[in-house]
């Protein structure tokens, strides 16, 4: 099992890499000259110039990709091109906002859909499957911009129920006060897609060999359903929830943008908007870690909890 | 009274909005108590659908029961009892178990925890009684190191070990009933034969009822009091066993008892379904087989060898030797028969030879010259000498493509054949040959049934006119009657054309029936090579003595 | 000799006994009509001609009361300058015939004062805008998607089929995109490109989206390739090319077609972010995600119909497709429900 660990650790490093030289690729090669973008409107050639050597992007490109890997290596990605803060700073700040949302956010949908998902399991091939199955359809068809900004105009202008935006300074104050929208329209957003992919997990299941015995032994379909299906079913279901978690940070962008939920999400947004180069790279290659690690936690998660995997 | 009484049993699937099959269509029968009824029949008889619909376990999307259908246990109508009842009855007096062992065990639950459940849902018993009696059946069932195999969970088993877990959950709560639905059709000879003595002596000791199904008349023989046949969902003729094997009265009983290769005759031509309910009888006449011992060789193996590498630990690899140095003569026109369980290595010989697999070692001779370190393109050429039939009909045509297509293709890609014209009557001419119809052509795979399959599948193999046809277990997937004619077509085919086989199979009456030698193979080795009667009068090797002993119905020879 | 149904007519007859497919299947002809229509000028070709007055509403809720607009123009005076020093205003004269000229204007300037679904705040028709933006949405939804599965299916086939170093490297590209979560990566190279239109919206999905069909068709190739026809094509003298795209690819295309089918919809959802934000499409043209935008601050004014007009849009379509890809699915692979 160490051995294991050791070996995907090991195979990190290229993947990394990789997405170093992607980042690197997309921004100094593809991005063009940020002199010109963070210049504006002065076109003093010597101005520009000095722009670019304070920049570093005067140097020819094999150096600018060695001096790229030293701050990856060390962590420092230099300073915000439009708020002159320290990127480093800037996560460590951001990450505790986005977790209050992400969090339960990630929890309440995750029973809900699984509880959805399997009702309507049960009850599969009914008025009532059909029914749920094309409303969650219809919900997915709806933009995610849609939802924020219907919910925000409805619950928090219109209704006044929540804040429209802001954020507080006690975590408790943040988490039932201003987070509450944000995880309300979240989980909605959320709810469709799950309970069609948890849904088709649990059929996957109920269709097996093995509830054919469950009930061949005499178990009540209750006992069938919530005993043997969910612990099988359970499997890809944990390891979705997993495997989701890097994407929903990315998905939680917008809503801390319109929320106005100071977290990465709504850095990042920001960050593009403005062209601010340091900020969006060092994003990408934080995020893209952590899918890593997070994936190795998936792999391992799996085998703790389906005897059947033997790691290789 | 007897235990279990089935009346005018019927049922209908709906496949989909417009087709409904009748599945049964309308039996009876009686199982008395204390006694073995075996309930015979080849695929699509519906025998399963009857195992399903006494358990009360057809799916209920999309079975019907008809109403005049009665099932009755003890005095009581199964088929009109609430799910409360029923399921009350299911696992505590009648119980079932299954094909694919394998499958039917939740995978992520230990062997003890499924074995304890049952104890617990019928019989209430609290957690720290039921694991010792669960402990007991492991023992009772013949299963070893019982108490390590409390705590395992279903992949670490071996397929007869799974098998003997699932008899062990379904007798005990001490059901008056078993139902065994092909429960050794998935397992090794070696291995079917223990279940098959395991289950006789629970019924003996325990004093139960078994209904046993199986497409296997032979395997009856053995074990059961009474005898149903069953074809296309109706019974052709029940009664003892006694009765049935001495004096069969239905045409397709007759025909099921006399298609298996007898041990001890080799007719000419097996008899098939048709001869009897055609009414013209088998035919009469006598095959030799055997090997002079001065044939000329056309494919020798000398040293063949395959090993598989997986990756173990940091930086190990785990070699797993399916191939340990094989070597054998094939001679010409003559079948040399290859014998084994799985893991045996035979397949993967047939593979070796065909350059499908890379060996790790050895050389294959082909009229004396060395295939193996062919460069591809030289090897081309050797490709429409050798050909291969593999065992399963349904993976091994392309699903995409017609029958027209599947054949035409070897030929284009050879250039055998003048132009498109040419090759379209080549195919046409083997389509006859191997007994299908013309207009085969334009239809695709899924239309034909398992046997019409291989018989595609050996014209595909024929259009390069190979010397060497190997026969992957090419029968093996197909219900008696069908491989009977199989079997007699490889024959015709070898008479005419003068082909060397290479035959692999598991089936020793089959091997025994179609060879010219027969090979033995085990854990990747020969550990024995003699003519066809003189391995079966007498084996030299242990293996092999274990083998010929297990077959069934030998004991009735 | 008479053909047999193939794989695609014996889907195609089970498709068509789904009511429910059907109608989708129309639902989304017709908007690729609109589309191809509106691509070509037949239709909607006026959308940006300013015809309303601001914030038209739709004609079911009837006009606004008129504002008083033209009075306050003829009120040029700023305030506190009432005073008259005895010194005539050099520009009175100028000033007062611009005003009768703007009242003037205002009179036989017809605006209208509703359309059918209302009016932006350049009193541009909503409904107009939103048929445009099909055109925009659908079209770069299906191109990218095609894109995206040109390049997943052939990358998958080359990694599933021959294995060896060559699956490895497309593993590693594999992993290297999908490490970077989908809307992340797409915005950042928005960002870079930090170039509008539809080309560049259509290239940076495609070239981002290849790596779900990628996964699933290499999977796919793997299992395929150790099957027993395959091996047979072999054992005949098939070459690896001729296996790869003769044999396995017909068997694989049904996937391929869900999965493009599934692809369409994620772009296009993609798309209406993206422009949303303003990375999309440039000004010359309108998406249901800038309609969007510009709803943003419309609804604070209790103007609904834009962003009303552009989600009914864009639900329908995309629950069409939705419903289109389920029917199609248990089409191709029926399976019992």
């Amino acid at each position: 099992m160490l051995a294991y660990v050791v070996r995907r650790l090991w195979q990190f490093v290229p993947t990394l890499l990789g997405v170093v030289l992607l980042v690197f690729f997309l921004f100094n090669f593809v991005g063009g000259d940020p002199a010109y973008l963070l210049a504006g409107k002065i076109s003093n050639p010597a101005q520009i110039e000095n722009i670019r050597r304070q920049l570093g992007v005067d140097q020819p490109y094999a150096v600018q990709l060695w001096i790229f890997i030293k701050q990856v290596a060390s962590g420092d990605f230099g300073a915000s091109w439009s708020t002159n803060e320290r990127v480093s700073e800037i996560f460590a700040t951001r990450l505790g906002p986005s977790l209050t949302v992400l969090v339960p956010l990630l929890a309440i949908s995750t029973l809900l859909a699984m509880a959805a998902a399997m009702l309507v399991a049960y009850v599969r091939g009914s008025l009532t499957d059909r029914a749920i199955m094309i409303g969650c359809t219809v919900g997915q068809s709806i933009s995610i911009l849609v939802y924020i900004l219907v919910f925000q105009y409805v619950l928090a202008y219109q209704l006044g129920w929540f804040p429209v935006q802001g954020w507080g300074v006690s975590f408790a104050e943040n988490l039932l006060r201003y987070s509450l929208l944000a995880i309300i329209v979240g989980v909605a957003v959320s709810l469709a897609p799950d309970i069609r992919l948890y849904r088709s997990f649990f059929l996957d299941e109920i269709n097996q060999d093995y509830v054919r015995t469950a009930r061949a032994k005499g178990l009540s379909e209750h006992r069938v359903m919530w005993v043997h299906v969910l612990r099988n079913a359970a499997i890809p279901i944990v390891t979705n929830i997993l495997l989701q978690l890097p994407g929903l940070l990315a998905g939680a962008f917008l809503i801390e943008r319109f929320f106005g939920i100071p977290g990465i999400g709504r850095e990042v947004i920001l960050a593009v908007e403005r062209s601010d180069f340091p900020i969006i790279k060092a994003v990408t290659i934080y995020v893209a870690a952590a899918t890593m690690i997070v994936n190795l936690a998936a792999d391992l998660l799996y085998k703790a909890i389906d005897p059947r995997v033997q790691l290789k | 009274m007897s235990l279990l009484s089935v009346r005018d049993l019927a049922v209908d699937f709906r496949i989909d909005e417009s087709t409904t099959l009748r599945a049964v269509k309308g039996i009876s029968f009686d199982i008395a108590e204390r006694s073995t009824v075996a309930l015979v029949g080849e695929s699509g008889s519906g025998k399963s659908v009857t195992a399903l619909a006494i358990m009360g376990l057809l799916p209920r999307e999309n079975a019907r029961l008809h109403p005049a259908s009665r099932i009755d246990y003890l005095g009581r109508n199964l088929l009109g009892l609430p799910g409360r009842e029923l399921r009350a009855l299911r696992g505590a007096e009648i119980s079932m178990i299954f094909q694919e062992p394998m499958s039917s065990l939740n995978p992520v639950f230990t062997v003890g925890f499924q074995i304890a459940e049952a104890l617990k849902q019928h019989r209430a018993l609290p957690a720290s009684q039921a694991r010792p009696r669960a402990l007991q059946l492991l023992g009772e069932v013949g299963l070893a190191e019982p108490q390590a195999r409390l705590g395992a969970y279903p992949f670490q088993l071996s397929g007869g070990e799974q098998q003997r877990v699932m008899i062990a959950m379904a007798i005990a709560c001490e059901p008056k009933l078993l139902i065994a639905d092909e429960p050794t059709t998935a397992l090794d000879v070696t291995v079917q034969r223990q279940i098959l003595e395991l289950i006789a002596g629970l019924q003996a000791r325990r004093r139960m009822s078994v209904l046993f199904i199986t497409h296997d008349l032979s395997l009856v023989g053995e074990i059961a009091d009474q005898v149903v046949v069953m074809r296309d969902g109706e019974i052709r003729e029940q009664g003892s066993v006694e009765k049935i094997f001495a004096a069969p009265q239905d045409p397709y009983t007759r025909a099921l008892l006399a298609c298996r290769p007898p041990l001890d005759r080799r007719p000419q031509r097996l008899p098939v379904i048709d001869d009897f309910m055609g009414g013209t009888g088998p035919k009469p006449g006598e095959r030799k087989r055997g090997l002079r011992g001065d044939e000329p060789i056309i494919l020798e193996a000398r040293g063949l060898a395959k090993s598989f590498y997986f990756r173990e630990g940091l930086f190990g690899k785990r070699e797993l030797k399916a191939v340990k140095g094989a070597s054998f003569k094939v001679a010409k026109g003559k079948t040399l028969g290859v014998v084994g369980e799985s893991g045996s290595g035979k397949t993967t010989v047939g593979l070796l030879l065909m350059r499908l697999h890379k060996a790790s070692g050895g050389a294959v001779l082909f009229e004396g010259r060395d295939l193996l370190p062919l460069p591809p393109k030289a090897a081309y050429s050797y490709k429409r000498r050798i050909q291969i039939v593999f065992q399963n009909p349904y993976a091994s045509l392309n699903p995409r493509f017609t029958v027209g297509q599947i054949l035409m293709e070897p030929m284009q890609i050879h250039g055998v054949g003048s132009g498109e014209a040419g090759r379209r009557a080549l195919s046409l001419e083997l389509l006859d040959k191997v007994g299908l119809a013309a207009d085969s052509f334009a239809k695709y795979p899924h239309e034909f049934s398992g046997g019409q399959r291989q018989r595609i599948a050996i014209a595909r193999a024929l259009t390069l006119r190979p010397e060497v046809l190997i026969c992957d277990e090419s029968v093996s997937a197909l219900d008696v009657s069908v491989q009977a004619q199989l079997l007699n077509l490889l024959q015709d085919l070898q008479d005419e054309y003068a082909m060397s086989y290479l035959f692999i199979s598991h089936d020793l009456a089959v091997v025994r029936y179609m060879a010219d030698q027969v090979m033995v193979m085990k854990d990747g080795e020969i550990v024995e090579i003699a003519g066809p009667d003189e391995i079966y009068s007498d084996p030299k090797h242990p293996y092999t003595r274990l083998l010929l002993s297990s077959m069934p119905g030998r004991a009735q020879q | 000799m008479k053909a047999s149904p193939g794989v695609w007519l014996l889907a195609w007859r089970r498709f068509e006994r789904d009511r429910l497919g059907l109608a989708c299947l129309v639902v989304v002809l017709i908007y690729g009509a609109v589309m191809a229509a509106s691509a070509a000028g037949w239709i909607v070709r006026d959308w940006s001609e300013e015809v309303a007055v601001t914030y038209a509403p739709p004609t079911f809720l009837g006009p606004e009361a008129p504002r008083a607009a033209p009075a306050a123009v003829a009120e040029t005076a700023p305030p506190g300058a009432r005073e008259d020093y005895g010194i005539p205003d050099p520009l009175a004269d100028d000033l007062a015939e611009i005003a009768r000229e703007l009242a003037g204007a205002s009179a036989t300037e017809t605006r209208a004062a509703t359309l059918a679904f209302g009016a932006d705040k350049w009193g541009r028709d909503v409904l107009k805008k939103a048929v445009k933006g099909t055109e925009t949405s659908l079209f770069v939804g299906l191109v990218a998607a095609a894109l995206a599965a040109f390049l997943g299916t052939l990358f998958g086939a080359l990694a599933g089929y021959q294995g060896g170093w060559i699956d490895d490297l497309f593993n590693w590209l594999y992993s290297v995109f999908t490490s970077i979560p989908y809307l992340l990566l797409v915005l950042s190279v928005a960002a870079v490109v930090n170039q509008k239109g539809v080309l560049t919206v259509i290239l940076i999905l495609g070239l981002t989206g290849w790596t779900g069909i990628f996964r699933l068709i290499r999977a796919e190739y793997m299992k395929h390739k150790v099957r027993e026809y395959v091996l047979a094509a072999d054992a005949i003298g098939a070459s690896d090319g001729r296996r790869m795209f003769v044999h396995i690819l017909p068997n694989v295309s049904h996937v391929v077609l869900v999965q493009l089918s599934l692809h369409v919809v994620l772009f296009i959802k993609s798309e209406v972010i993206l422009s949303f934000l303003g990375f999309g499409v440039g000004v010359d043209t309108v998406s249901w995600g800038s309609m969007l935008a510009e709803a943003q601050s419309e609804l604070i004014l209790g103007k609904w119909w834009q962003i009303a007009a552009a989600t009914f849009a864009m639900a329908v379509l995309v629950t069409a497709f939705s419903l289109l890809t389920d029917a199609l699915r248990d089409a191709l692979d029926p399976r019992l429900k």
